[in-house]
């Protein structure tokens, strides 16, 4: 009979109670598809649906706007965001954490509906693990791009209806290239290289200039800064990006509220913690003595 | 054949002895808690014989590959599924086991007419803080045990006694320490082990020599040298300082270095 006859106990779904149907195991090639170690496939197998239509949502006001950004410093990538998540006019939430680790050499920073984009993050997550713990290797840094790509493109019907865009910017170190990259997308699931920034969100036109600017023509180039000038120019831009957008948070002394800010090393993530990122804003950002 | 009762007892009585017969040559397992999380250690040939499952939760077998692929990857499943649609906090080595495998393991070993999975296993589960760790292991036909602190696999119970016995004698507080007991305690395993095998096919109640002289720290470490030639030492943690969710590791050749004696370093490279 079938190749995985010999398991057929296994396909008895009275054995695997926790929550897991055993459809997909009732042919060797199945099998087979399934030893690839992709947790999307297996979950949507099992009924799971990412990305739906919601066309009557149109007309409501969505959780959306934020800026995120992301460029090379000396030692890797910076990636921040600013915390505010505000729908319509009202500002929703002040301490919303848009720059998330998806492993420990990968970062997704979100723009757009965050309730979409926490979801995907929450897919490539599991992905990731799945793939390095079935298939006893990372997967490669095509690999995970790959995977949000698709993402994007199984959410183009809620993207385009208005109820579930995402913008996002994906950092990672590439293991194979020996060097930390940053990507960006588009709603639709097209993904390009950010070759030394990348930005996303409604703050992003204010600072998208000014890092071409600084880039171009400031002391030195972007890429050649060292870790606390690079944080100290992903504030000022924020700080900026808050002054014209009013849905993108800035600072917040008084509530001792700052932007989210993570480093992509060979090391792996880091987070700037609080403490150092307020002392940078005191000395080099703040304007009031 | 089978469909007298007392054929069917005779069936279950005999795949049990085949069972032993092909893991009486099996790589003791050991798992051991130290202050940081959880070691498991064993030899191989090539081949890993630990594994991450998931974020607090790690696997040691002993067996046939292929079988224990397949349990692996029932195990892989039903913890990133159960992972993703509940919380990783849900995901539990007791409900992994208890309502994963341990039954498809005992039916497979029921149906006599099926081939059994030829495996035993050892799911080490790291606590929320020191001394909630625990251990499952699974035998052949199905049957589970819980325990804390320490855990072995290997060919009988009767070694498996004589390495527990061995092992709660030990006092560990570091990693060092850990992989310290973990290599002697298996080298008493596998010093019962073969010296049974060498004493023909009644392995339980083998000739195994005085306890003292199977103890011996330097008869021990001799064993070890003899075994290091042709397989290596393989270590893997469940650390509880390691950043992020994910807390499994294997313990690298250059650290695991720093914490054998030289003589059996060799093993590594």
């Amino acid at each position: 009979m079938k190749q995985c006859e010999r398991d057929g106990q296994i396909q008895r779904s009275d054995a695997l109670p926790i929550g897991l149907s055993t459809q997909h195991l009732e042919s060797s090639t199945e099998e087979q598809m399934r030893m690839q170690g992709d947790l999307y496939q297996l979950l949507k197998d099992q009924g799971y649906v990412f990305g739906s239509s919601g066309q009557a949502g149109a007309s409501q006001e969505l959780t959306t706007a934020t800026t995120i950004l992301a460029f090379k410093y000396r030692e890797g990538v910076l990636v921040a965001g600013d915390r505010r998540a505000t729908a319509g006019n009202m500002v929703m939430y002040d301490r919303t954490d848009k720059v998330l680790e998806i492993d420990r050499s990968s970062v997704m920073a979100i723009a757009g509906v965050p309730a979409t984009a926490y979801e995907m993050a929450r897919i490539l997550e599991h992905s990731f693990k799945y793939y390095r713990r079935t298939q006893l290797q990372e997967l490669s840094f095509e690999g995970k791009l790959r995977a949000l790509s698709k993402l994007l493109k199984d959410n183009v019907a809620a993207a385009l209806a208005g109820t579930g865009a995402v913008a996002p910017i994906f950092a990672g170190y590439d293991a194979g290239q020996e060097t930390a990259k940053i990507y960006f997308y588009d709603i639709l699931g097209a993904e390009f290289e950010g070759v030394e920034y990348a930005v996303s969100g409604s703050g992003s036109s204010t600072i998208r200039g000014i890092l071409h600017y600084l880039n171009t023509w400031g002391e030195q180039p972007l890429s050649a800064m060292p870790e606390e000038q690079a944080t100290v120019q992903a504030l000022r831009m924020l700080t900026s990006a808050a002054e014209f957008d009013s849905a993108t948070g800035g600072v917040n002394r008084e509530a001792g509220l700052y932007p989210v800010i993570k480093f992509i090393t060979a090391g792996g993530v880091r987070m700037m913690p609080d403490l150092q990122l307020r002392s940078l804003f005191e000395s080099s950002v703040s304007r009031s003595a | 054949m089978y469909e007298e009762p007392y054929r069917w007892v005779e069936a279950v009585g005999n795949r049990r002895q085949y069972l032993d017969d092909q893991l009486k040559e099996g790589t003791p397992v050991v798992g051991v808690a130290y202050e940081r999380g959880i070691l498991l250690m064993t030899m191989s040939k090539g081949t890993s014989k630990l594994y991450e499952i998931y974020d607090r939760i790690a696997l040691g077998g002993m067996g046939h590959p292929a079988d224990l692929e397949k349990l692996r990857f029932n195990l892989l499943e039903m913890a990133h599924v159960e992972g993703f649609n509940r919380s990783a906090s849900d995901v539990t080595g007791s409900r992994l086991v208890k309502y994963g495998i341990a039954p498809v393991i005992k039916q497979a070993f029921e149906e006599v007419f099926k081939a059994p999975f030829i495996v035993k296993i050892v799911l080490a589960e790291l606590g929320q803080r020191a001394g909630r760790d625990g251990f499952l292991t699974i035998n052949y036909d199905g049957t589970f045990e819980e325990k804390s602190q320490c855990a072995v696999l290997a060919a009988t119970p009767v070694v498996e006694q004589k390495m527990m016995g061995y092992l709660r004698q030990q006092s560990i507080v570091s990693l060092k320490d850990a992989v310290d007991v973990a290599i002697r305690t298996w080298a008493v395993g596998d010093r019962v082990q073969r010296s049974a095998l060498e004493d023909g096919e009644d392995h339980d109640e083998a000739k195994t020599g005085p306890d003292q002289q199977m103890t011996d720290v330097e008869t021990l470490y001799a064993h070890l040298r003899r075994c290091v030639v042709e397989k290596a030492i393989e270590c893997a943690l469940l650390d509880r300082q390691v950043q992020g969710p994910s807390k499994y590791r294997a313990l690298e050749a250059d650290e695991l270095r720093t914490m054998l004696p030289t003589d059996l370093s060799p093993s590594l490279t």
